[in-house]
């Protein structure tokens, strides 16, 4: 054939070949034209293959929530809740959905890394089987009381396992800790639940059928204990009865995203919530007439008007609420006990509840049930234990620590010096999944698999009267060069032999949690049951856990609860300065969120701020401090200062500032660090009598800065044009 | 079932809906709390970028539900109004459809929903200035692929949050507009479900991102024309109002006040 077409052969060519085409497909003069068709098929309007859906378990904090996730093409897509899973009944809060960008975070540790305490990550690779003798080495070569565990508040299994073998070697027990325990004052609330109730743990308050509802300071819509069951029971409070509306009151400083939930907000001085418990307490006793108990006969209750701000008038009207009351329930919560007085306070509280007879009753406070393999409740370290530990860090006593799931250089107040610490431990080992500030000064980081690449069972704490596991299985393919740590241990200890081996006879972490379930097959009255521990195990990935079908109802006695004489000690105060400071955790940040972006980018309940912190005070005293909005000011406490954007708050007492925990990173990702400051940086030693943080026993003072930094917030958008509405002050 | 003759009303030529519509959603905010699980639900189900501190400041977040809140009052008689999610009320009369000089904003009659289509819209924004929900967000940027959220893998700039992106619905660039579409996606794969094995899309069998995640149960969605249906049940309570009804809008969202 030529080379060289000419235009006249070619137009022949094309035509012969068009009507060529025209005859052979039998398409008309359409066919001939190029169709712009608009694009109305969006993929919204087609099909794009199948989903695969997973059970497992959110690890966004340690309520145990039970996560069904869609995948498609081994990629995690949404996440939704478990529809059985008696903890969260097929609902999330906003953490748990954002869980994947935690996954698919661009800032993970993507391989066993040598980090030698460097300020960024190193990317320095270590292979994985010189990773296991490290870890080998770690276990053999040093003396069983220097070893050292800390891990988070989840997973559950790593836990079991890390005592397994720390009990059978004869090392100490490891050590489990989270900001969000800090912050709930666990410690304390359990401590008082032994002291008035019996037993230690963690109470389950049944709001869902109470009628009115006292919360001293519990941020239960927020984070507390277990959120999205919380938020259950106030939905059902509020509305589940059609012959009643639920009446909520909430006592505390500032105006929580809880409190505006309240249908009485009682501002009182922070530290007297205890003292109004027991006003309460003895004015209901007299409006129901007959014997006052011990509990509330020494409360003097004009001297609680003089020191709580709350008016006389305003208690008796509540005690005559609660008086009249079919199910009053009475809740209290972490920044009412993270008080000297706290443990003090927790215990007027929930008698405050024996004398409404509410304990075992719907509505009522009830004795949250054990998981159906656990022994005693494992309640986290209190932040006092958590000195002592740094102590023997320090004093030359732990020569290997190894981290897990949890960031204590962020997450501890800076006075409490883990940080130093860590300079007196040789050997560091770290597990984390992401760079954060405890990875990075860590002289080896192993990372672990995401949460949703992971095996595993969390047994919910508080939540649901259902005894409970709640599973977890991989819904994806790790994405990086990561491996579970829990198999890091079984194949270390292998390698390491002797008790260690015998300690861990696993071939991995599958086989050591089915070791663990082996007791529940064929057990009665399960969400499901199996004849042999395969077909179990597999239904419990399926089902996405195992749980009874009754309620486990144990209700605690009244008889010990009233007769002990309470009172209440004065709260102390640390620091010369003239504010109380009440620091919060981020309701949408919670303490590990800053770097999943979208939660960044979800707006503060009530104050609309997004991406940084911000100091909350009151509009009259920030008028008489010349502070305006967006002023940069320093909050100086005797253990440091921090720098923080003011946001006017109409809704804080004026004695009180305000900030949220969650933002002030240094590490952590892109999306994390150098964004906002660290409340707890300004938070000193100082504890109440149940060992844990008396953080909101702090007082500040206020300095101007000169500077301004203009928050992002969604509200200005709000209103037709320019600033919002309402949010002049 | 109530019908207004829009005519009769005056709106001149207005498209003669029944004043229900077809889906329809409530949404209690005596039980709302705030949470924000549904604006991270519906930001992972539809592709929703985040904007980063800078642009959240300017206003150019893309929630397509976002959660309204007002202080009333002075300390200590100080309230926060009830929370109050905001998002397309999928009007059946809508302002932002007339404006739009491409189309891109027309009214689907099958589903009686307001519908976005992304690549025919040109970015005039019209729609966005007559919404007076202030509901719909404009892609200011390409914000999904702004260098600074990927890393370089063999000289290639690579994305990981991308993998999390739902392949059902379209993953809109710069110049585009957008907002709440009642997760038509879902509304689809339900019925089209439903048509192959015969039968009608039954009252709960599919709901929004939203309603899904909402720990309250504040959210329900359903078919607004079946009067036996929870979200009707729902929205003809005592308590239900909707918003800026006077101007004749007809939005397909209720809202039950507070008490």
């Amino acid at each position: 054939m030529s080379k060289n077409i000419s235009r006249r052969d070619f137009l022949k060519l094309a035509t012969a070949g068009a009507a060529t085409t025209a005859v052979l497909t039998g398409c008309g003069p359409a066919s001939r034209y190029v169709v712009r068709e608009p694009y109305m098929e969006m993929p919204e309007y087609t099909y794009n293959g199948l989903s695969t859906y997973y059970a497992t378990t959110c690890r966004e904090c340690a309520a145990g929530c039970g996560l069904i996730v869609r995948t498609m093409q081994g990629r995690a897509i949404k996440v939704e809740g478990n529809a059985s899973n008696p903890v969260n009944l097929g609902k999330t809060c906003a953490r748990g959905q954002a869980t994947l960008h935690g996954l698919y975070n661009p800032d993970r540790v993507e391989k066993p890394t040598k980090q030698g305490r460097s300020a960024t990550l190193t990317n320095d690779p270590v292979l994985w089987d010189d990773a296991l003798q490290i870890v080998a080495d770690a276990l053999n070569n040093t003396k069983l009381s220097e070893i050292a565990f800390l891990l988070g508040t989840a997973p559950d299994h790593l836990f079991d396992l890390v005592s397994d073998l720390a009990s059978a070697i004869g090392a100490p027990a490891p050590v489990r800790f989270g900001a969000l325990s800090m912050f709930d004052s666990r410690a304390t609330l359990s401590k008082a639940s032994e002291n008035i109730l019996g037993q230690a743990g963690l109470p389950f308050f049944d709001l869902a059928n109470a009628d009115v509802v006292l919360s001293f300071g519990a941020n239960f819509l927020e984070t507390w204990l277990s959120p999205v069951a919380y938020t259950r029971g106030f939905a059902k409070m509020r509305r589940g009865n059609p012959k009643r509306r639920g009446h909520f009151i909430q006592f505390e400083s500032r105006m929580s995203q809880t409190a505006a939930k309240a249908d009485e907000w009682i501002p009182l001085l922070p530290g007297t919530e205890g003292l109004v418990a027991l006003a309460l307490g003895r004015l209901v006793a007299e409006a129901k007439g007959g014997a006052i108990p011990r509990a509330f006969a020494s409360v003097n209750v004009d001297e609680v008007v003089t020191r709580s701000g709350v008016s006389l008038e305003q208690l008796e009207h509540i005690a005559a609420l609660v008086a009249q009351a079919q199910a009053p329930l009475a809740i209290p919560g972490g920044q009412a006990l993270g008080q000297s007085n706290g443990l003090q306070t927790a215990e007027a509280v929930i008698a405050l509840n024996a004398l409404t007879e509410n304990l075992g009753k719907p509505g009522g406070v009830f004795l949250s049930p054990l998981a159906p393999n656990e022994d005693a409740y494992h309640r986290p370290a209190s932040a006092q234990e958590m000195t002592d530990f740094i102590a023997k860090m320090k004093n030359g006593g732990v020569k290997v620590l190894f981290v897990h799931g949890v960031n204590p250089v962020f997450e501890l107040p800076k006075s409490f010096g883990f940080d130093e610490a860590l300079g007196s431990v040789p050997l560091v080992i770290s597990f984390a999944t992401f760079p954060d500030e405890t990875a990075l000064a860590s002289d080896y980081i192993f990372p672990d698999h995401h949460g949703l690449e992971s095996w595993g069972y969390q047994r919910p704490a508080t939540g649901t009267m259902q005894p409970m596991l709640s599973g977890a299985q991989p819904v994806v393919v790790p994405s990086f060069d990561t491996r579970a740590t829990a198999d890091v241990l079984i194949a270390a200890a292998q390698l390491a032999g002797g008790k260690l081996a015998e300690a861990l006879p696993f071939k991995d972490e599958v086989d050591f949690i089915q070791g663990k379930l082996a007791s529940l097959v064929g057990q009665a009255d399960g969400s499901f049951s199996a004849p042999e521990i395969n077909t179990f195990t597999a239904y419990f990935q399926q089902h996405g856990g195992w749980w009874r079908n009754s309620q486990e109802e144990t209700a605690p006695s009244a008889a010990s609860a009233l007769g002990k004489s309470l009172h209440l000690d004065a709260a102390e105060f640390a620091g010369e300065g003239e504010f109380f400071f009440l620091p919060f955790v981020s309701p949408t940040l919670g303490e590990a969120g800053a770097n999943k972006p979208w939660l960044q980018e979800l707006p503060d309940p009530t104050t609309t701020v997004m991406w940084n912190t911000w100091l909350e005070m009151n509009p009259e005293t920030a008028h008489e401090l010349h502070i305006e909005n967006d002023d940069v000011v320093r909050i100086v406490s005797e253990a440091g200062e921090v720098e923080a954007p003011v946001y006017l708050y109409p809704a804080i007492r004026p004695d009180v500032v305000a900030m949220p925990f969650g933002q002030g990173h240094t590490a952590y990702g892109r999306f994390a660090a150098g964004r906002g400051s660290n409340p707890a940086d300004v938070l000193g030693l100082h504890f109440n009598e149940a060992g844990d943080l008396a953080f909101a026993g702090m007082k500040v003072k206020i300095e101007p800065t000169g500077r301004t930094q203009p928050l992002s917030r969604l509200e200005s958008r709000i209103g037709v044009y320019g600033e919002g509405l309402g949010e002049e002050h | 079932m109530m019908t207004i003759d829009l005519n009769r009303v005056g709106a001149k030529g207005a498209i003669a809906e029944e004043a229900e519509g077809k889906w329809g959603m409530v949404i209690d905010q005596d039980v709302c709390t705030g949470c924000q699980a549904c604006v991270a639900a519906c930001a992972m189900e539809n592709n929703l970028s985040f904007v980063g501190e800078e642009d959240a400041g300017y206003g150019r977040t893309q929630h397509w539900i976002r959660i309204e809140r007002f202080w009333e009052g002075e300390y200590p008689e100080v309230k926060i109004t009830p929370f109050q999610p905001m998002l397309c009320q999928q009007c059946g009369h809508a302002p932002c459809e007339p404006v739009c000089p491409v189309f891109a904003t027309p009214h689907s009659n099958a589903e009686q929903l307001n519908l976005q289509v992304y690549n025919r819209c040109v970015g005039t924004r019209y729609c966005a200035n007559n919404c007076p929900y202030q509901v719909r967000s404009f892609n200011w940027r390409d914000y999904h692929t702004e260098p600074d959220r990927g890393n370089m893998v063999n000289g290639q700039l690579v994305f990981s949050l991308h993998n999390q992106f739902n392949p059902d619905v379209t993953v809109r660039r710069r110049g585009v507009m957008e907002k709440c579409t009642f997760c038509i996606q879902r509304i689809h794969k339900a019925q089209d479900k439903a048509k192959s094995e015969g039968r009608e899309v039954e009252d709960g069998e599919f709901t929004t991102a939203c309603a899904q995640a909402c720990p309250a149960n504040a959210i329900t969605f359903g078919r607004m024309d079946h009067p036996e249906s929870l979200v009707s049940l729902l929205a003809h309570q005592d308590r239900g109002v909707k918003h800026l009804e006077e101007l004749n809008t007809l939005p397909r969202v209720t809202y039950l006040k507070e008490g």
